[in-house]
């Protein structure tokens, strides 16, 4: 009778350590592989933050968004991260997009001025009114990738 | 005679003017590098945020940062949702910022290559806590190309940032954060 309780207990202690070490390990989320929660303008996303931050923090962060805008600039002066600039508001309002270092080449072989497909993981709207000097502000994407 | 004195003084001032110009003006860049660091016997913590808004006035010596917390990476996904989620709420409280002064900006000369050294000073805002900070910032000028490097700590508690007592012997209670980003002249 004992027996099988001390089996039970000891496939249960087996599971939640597997289960946890399985949760300390697991990877970031796939932007590649993973189908964008969203797909918008870069207009739209730069007014939804601007419009409603708070809002708009709850609906596109921490998701996989997919966008389509005009390559403004690519920002290569940081080799940890290439980055791109869409234009969000035609004005002082951007997304800027960072890649992965491996994406140099494809990121350095944009051309500006045109209309690109990025989707990358939304992580907030940087800048602030407070500071005169970072008044600009930038909806901010990570780990994006590029969408042919 | 009288006239030519006049005209060299003028195109002097002139000179002396755009120099100063140059010399002045912001610095910006928006792929500026904080890291932050905690170390205890159990566990070293470390994660990296590439895209910092930063930027300062060359004539004045403001200087302001703003980083989105989101933004920073862990090497492991679960310690990145927990910082997000359980720590500093980062859905509500979404970047971090500094605004203050490189106190002897007369000495780091933006137009002239060399290293400077400099007080920073001003006032740190995490979750919504702002708090007095200073160091000491050294500026590499290269190629008009300004370098800045500053490394302080702070303790999460005094930002609200509260720790379960379950994990409490794996986060240091001094936070070594370091910044490092390169600005350019903003035309």
């Amino acid at each position: 009778m004992k027996k099988p309780i001390v089996l039970i207990v000891l496939l249960f202690i087996i599971g939640t350590a597997l289960y946890a070490y399985k949760m300390y390990n697991k990877p970031h989320t796939d932007v590649l592989n993973t189908v964008a929660a969203e797909t918008v303008s870069a207009s739209a996303i730069f007014a939804a933050f601007d419009n409603e931050e708070a809002a708009a923090m709850i609906k596109y962060t921490d998701k996989v968004i997919a966008v389509e805008g005009l390559l403004l600039s690519k920002d290569l002066s940081n080799e940890l991260e290439p980055q791109i600039v869409l234009e969000g508001n035609g004005n002082d309002g951007f997304i800027r997009c960072g890649f992965k270092p491996e994406m140099l080449s494809k990121v350095s072989a944009l051309k500006d001025s045109t209309i690109i497909n990025i989707k990358g993981m939304c992580v907030g709207l940087n800048g602030s009114e407070e500071l005169d000097l970072l008044a600009d502000k930038d909806v901010v994407l990570s780990n994006c990738t590029l969408i042919d | 005679m009288k006239k030519t004195t006049i005209l060299t003084f003028a195109i002097l001032g002139l000179m002396l003017g755009a120099f100063k110009n140059h010399s002045g003006g912001i610095y910006k860049t928006n792929t500026g590098n904080i890291n932050f660091f905690s170390h205890t016997s159990i566990e070293d913590i470390t994660a990296d945020n590439h895209k910092v808004k930063t930027a300062f006035d060359a004539s004045s010596g403001k200087i302001q940062f703003s980083a989105l917390i989101k933004d920073f990476e862990f090497p492991k996904a679960l310690m990145q949702e927990h910082f997000n989620e359980n720590y500093m709420e980062s859905t509500k409280f979404s970047k971090s910022t500094f605004s203050g002064i490189i106190e002897n900006i007369a000495a780091v000369k933006t137009t002239v290559d060399g290293v400077y050294t400099s007080k920073v000073s001003g006032k740190l805002t995490i979750k919504d806590v702002t708090k007095e900070v200073s160091t000491m910032g050294t500026f590499t000028v290269k190629s008009s190309v300004v370098n800045t490097k500053a490394t302080f700590t702070i303790n999460p508690e005094n930002y609200n940032i509260e720790i379960p007592k379950t994990v409490s012997g794996k986060i240091s209670r001094e936070i070594k954060i370091t910044v490092d980003a390169d600005y350019h002249h903003d035309h």
